[in-house]
C-alpha cells in the first residue's frame, strides 16, 4: 500500500515493532485476509501470489509462557511454545490461516496441535523433505504444487504461473534491500546499529511485502543520510543461532561494549541473503532456494568430499562473511532444545576457531529473565586476550 | 612519585571480598554478602581502607567484579569475575594454566596464556556442582560446610549421589540417613557428585597443568581430593582462595593506570565517592 506509511523509516519501523502485527489487524479491517506462518522455510512467494498477506508469527521473550505449557510438553523449544502461548494469547486473532513448514521436530510434531488449538479457516503442513539431493527436490516440488493447489482452493481462485512470477519478483526486490541495508554494516564503526537492523528485519515480517519493500527503503535512505553516528567499539561481533525475534540479546551484546555487524540469524542474513531463481516453473526455482540456497541447520547436506571440505558445504558462507563484514569474534546463541541447531554447535565451533575467530557458545532459554547471566558471559568474553 | 595505592571489590553471591594493594596486598576483608552488604560495599570498603590505614581519596584506582559488580558505585570500572580471577591467580600462581573456581552461585573453568584469561566456560543456572549444592545439603546433613571437608575423609564406603540435580540429591541424602549410612560416607559422595559435574565441563577447555583452585569450593578438602582424583594429579590452591578475584580487579586496575601512564593519557576516575548503591533505592 504505496503511500500509507508516514514518518519516515526508522520510526516506522519502531511502531511495527513495538506493536506487532498492528499493520496485519489494519489490514484484515479492510478486508484484507492474513496468512500466519512458522519459520522462514514458509515458501511466502505463494502466499502473496494467491492474493493473501503472509504474516510470520513470533514469540515474546518479555512473556512467560503460561497457556502453551499445558498444551505443548516443555521439551518442546521455547521459541515454539512461546509463538504458541502468544497465539492463546490472542495476539493473532486477526488470522485467517496458518502454514507450518516441516521445518524443524518442535515445529513438524507441533502442527496437529496448532492446527486443533486454533481451528482457523485453513491449515496446511508443508511436508518439505531434509536432504538436497535430487530426489528430495523432485519431491519437494510436487509438495510445493500441493501446497498450491490447496490454497488455490481457499482463495477460490487459481494461482497462475504469472501471478507467482510477478510475487517472486516482489520478494527478491525485498531481499535486494536487506542486501543493500547490510552493506551499511560493513563501514567500521557500522552506519546502521544491529539493534536497528534487528528491528528493521522484525518489522518487515509483519509487512505485506510491497509495504515491506518502501519501508526498507525509507531505512537505507535515511540511513545513509544520516551518515556516520555511531562512535567506535573495540569489537565487531557476528552472532550465529536460530530465531531471534526480539532485540534484547543484540542490544546486551552492543551495551557490552561491541557492534554486532554480522549474522547467520533468522530473520537476519540466512533468510534474506538467498533469492529465488527465475525459471520457467516458477515452482522449480523456489523448491531450489528453500531445499539448497538457505543453509540452516534443519536441512541435511549430504556429506560429499573429506571434512574439511563438507564443513566449507556447510559453514563456508558463515566464514565468507566473518571475512566481508570485518567479524572478530562470533557469539553462538543457541536456545534449549533446538534440535537443528544444537547438533550443529560442536562443527561450527571447530569451523570458526579453525579459521582463528574466537567463538563464545551460549544456550539459553528464550527469556528475558536470563540477562544477568548471559551479561557475565558476554563481557567475559570481550575481555579475553585474542589468542 | 607519589605511592599508588590500588582497591579491588569482588561481590559474590555468597561473599564480598575487598583487597588493597600496592606492590602487595596491604589489607584485605572477607565478609558475607547479605542483603545489607550487596547494599552497602561502602562499609566493607571503609573497613578494608581502616585495615590499610588509607582514606578513599589515597587509593589510585577502583575495580569491582563479581555478579554485584555494579552494585560498587565508588568503582571507576567494572571488570568480569573471569578476567579477575585470571589475573588474580596469574600473579599469585604464575605457573597456572587452567583455573577451576568453586563459588557459591556458579562454577567456572578459565585457560590463562601470559597470566591473562583467553577462555573460559561457566555452569549454567542450575546449582549442581556449586557452593549451593553443598550448603542445601549440609542444611539436611545438620553439620556445617566447614566441617564437610575433614568429615568426609573418613569415609569408608563413598555413596553415590547424583550430579545431575540438587533438589534431586538434598532428597538422596535423606533417603541415605534413613537407611542409617554413615555421614562420612554421604559427605564424599557429595563432593564426588560435585568432583564430576565440575570436571565434566572443565574438560571442554583442554585442561592444561598446573590447574589452581579458588573460591570457597578450594577451602573443602574433601572436594580438592575428589577433583584431584578425577584430573589425576594434585592442583594448587592459594593461600587465600576467596581472594583472587579481588586482588585480579586491584592488579587490573594497576594495569590500567600504568597503560594510561605509558599513553601520557589521563585517566578519568570515576566521579562517584563512598555511597550506597542507589539502584536499591
Amino acid at each position: 500500500m504505496p503511500g500509507e506509511i508516514t514518518g519516515g523509516g526508522l520510526t516506522t519501523v519502531d511502531k511495527y515493532y513495538q506493536d506487532y502485527g498492528c499493520r496485519a489487524r489494519e489490514l484484515k479491517k479492510q478486508g484484507k485476509q492474513i496468512i500466519g506462518y512458522l519459520c522462514a522455510f514458509t515458501p511466502v512467494e505463494i502466499i502473496t501470489a494467491a492474493g493473501f498477506i503472509p504474516f510470520r508469527i513470533k514469540g515474546d521473550v518479555n512473556e512467560p509462557i503460561t497457556k502453551a505449557d499445558t498444551e505443548m510438553e516443555t521439551i518442546v523449544c521455547p521459541l515454539v511454545r512461546s509463538c504458541f502461548d502468544m497465539a492463546l494469547k490472542g495476539k493473532y486473532e486477526f488470522l485467517d490461516g496458518l502454514v507450518v513448514p516441516h521445518a524443524c521436530d518442535s515445529i513438524c510434531r507441533t502442527y496437529d496441535i496448532w492446527k486443533y488449538s486454533l481451528n482457523l479457516p485453513y491449515a496446511h503442513f508443508i511436508n518439505m523433505p531434509h536432504g538436497t539431493g535430487d530426489a528430495s527436490l523432485e519431491f519437494y516440488q510436487e509438495v510445493l504444487n500441493t501446497f498450491r493447489t490447496s490454497l488455490a482452493k481457499f482463495a477460490g481462485k487459481e494461482i497462475s504461473d504469472q501471478a507467482l512470477a510477478e510475487a517472486i519478483k516482489l520478494h527478491n526486490q525485498n531481499r535486494a534491500r536487506v542486501k543493500e541495508l547490510y552493506q551499511l554494516r560493513k563501514a567500521s564503526p557500522p552506519l546502521i546499529s544491529g539493534e536497528e537492523l534487528t528491528k528493521v528485519l522484525i518489522a518487515a515480517m509483519s509487512l505485506p511485502v510491497e509495504e515491506s519493500i518502501e519501508m526498507l527503503g525509507g531505512v537505507i535512505d535515511e540511513v545513509k543520510g544520516r551518515g556516520a553516528l555511531f562512535a567506535q567499539k573495540p569489537a565487531r561481533i557476528m552472532v550465529i543461532g536460530a530465531q531471534v525475534d526480539d532485540i534484547a540479546f543484540i542490544k546486551l551484546i552492543e551495551d557490552s561494549g561491541a557492534w554486532v555487524v554480522a549474522d547467520d540469524l533468522c530473520p537476519g542474513a540466512r533468510e534474506f541473503l538467498a533469492s529465488v531463481d527465475v525459471t520457467a516453473d516458477p515452482i522449480a526455482g523456489l523448491a531450489e532456494r528453500y531445499l539448497r540456497k538457505i543453509k540452516c541447520g534443519r536441512t541435511y547436506r549430504e556429506m560429499t568430499g573429506n571434512y574439511e571440505e563438507y564443513l566449507e558445504d556447510r559453514f563456508g558462507h558463515m566464514g565468507r562473511m566473518i571475512d566481508d563484514f570485518g567479524v572478530d569474534r562470533v557469539v553462538l546463541y543457541i536456545y534449549k532444545y533446538c534440535d537443528p541447531y544444537g547438533f550443529e554447535v560442536p562443527q561450527i565451533k571447530s569451523y570458526i576457531e579453525a579459521k582463528g575467530t574466537p567463538v563464545l557458545y551460549l544456550e539459553d532459554e528464550y527469556s528475558m529473565s536470563t540477562i544477568g547471566r548471559l551479561r557475565t558471559r558476554i563481557q567475559a568474553f570481550l575481555e579475553l586476550l585474542v589468542k | 612519585m607519589k605511592s599508588q595505592y590500588f582497591a579491588g571489590v569482588d561481590i559474590g553471591s555468597t561473599m564480598t571480598k575487598v583487597v588493597v594493594m600496592n606492590q602487595t596486598t596491604l589489607a584485605s576483608v572477607i565478609g558475607p554478602t547479605g542483603p545489607e552488604h550487596r547494599k552497602l560495599a561502602n562499609r566493607v570498603m571503609e573497613e578494608a581502607l581502616a585495615k590499610a590505614r588509607l582514606s578513599f581519596d589515597e587509593i589510585t584506582y577502583v575495580v569491582a567484579t563479581g555478579y554485584g559488580r555494579i552494585n560498587v558505585p565508588f568503582a571507576d570500572k567494572q571488570i568480569t569475575e573471569i578476567s579477575c580471577h585470571a589475573r588474580g591467580v596469574g600473579h599469585l600462581l604464575p605457573e597456572v594454566r587452567t583455573v577451576i573456581d568453586i563459588g557459591g552461585q556458579d562454577s567456572k573453568g578459565i585457560k590463562l596464556k601470559e597470566g591473562r584469561a583467553v577462555d573460559f566456560v561457566m555452569n549454567d543456572k542450575c546449582a549442581a556442582g556449586t557452593g549451593r549444592f553443598l550448603e542445601v545439603t549440609a542444611e539436611g546433613l545438620g553439620v556445617s560446610l566447614e566441617e564437610m571437608g575433614r568429615l568426609s575423609l573418613e569415609a569408608e564406603n563413598r555413596v553415590e549421589i547424583s550430579s545431575i540435580c540438587t533438589v534431586f540429591a538434598a532428597q538422596e541424602v535423606v533417603a541415605k540417613l534413613s537407611e542409617g549410612v554413615a555421614l562420612p560416607d554421604i559427605i564424599a559422595g557429595l563432593h564426588e557428585a560435585i568432583a564430576i559435574r565440575i570436571y565434566g565441563m572443565v574438560r571442554r577447555l583442554k585442561i592444561e597443568r598446573e590447574v589452581a583452585l579458588t573460591g570457597g569450593g578450594a577451602k573443602n578438602i574433601g572436594l580438592v581430593k575428589a577433583l584431584e582424583a578425577k584430573l589425576g594429579f594434585p592442583v594448587l590452591v592459594p593461600p587465600e582462595p576467596l581472594l583472587t578475584g579481588a586482588i585480579g580487579a586491584a592488579l587490573l586496575g594497576k594495569d590500567i593506570v600504568q597503560e594510561a601512564a605509558e599513553k601520557g593519557e589521563t585517566l578519568v576516575r570515576s566521579e562517584r565517592r563512598l555511597t550506597e548503591a542507589s539502584i536499591f533505592t
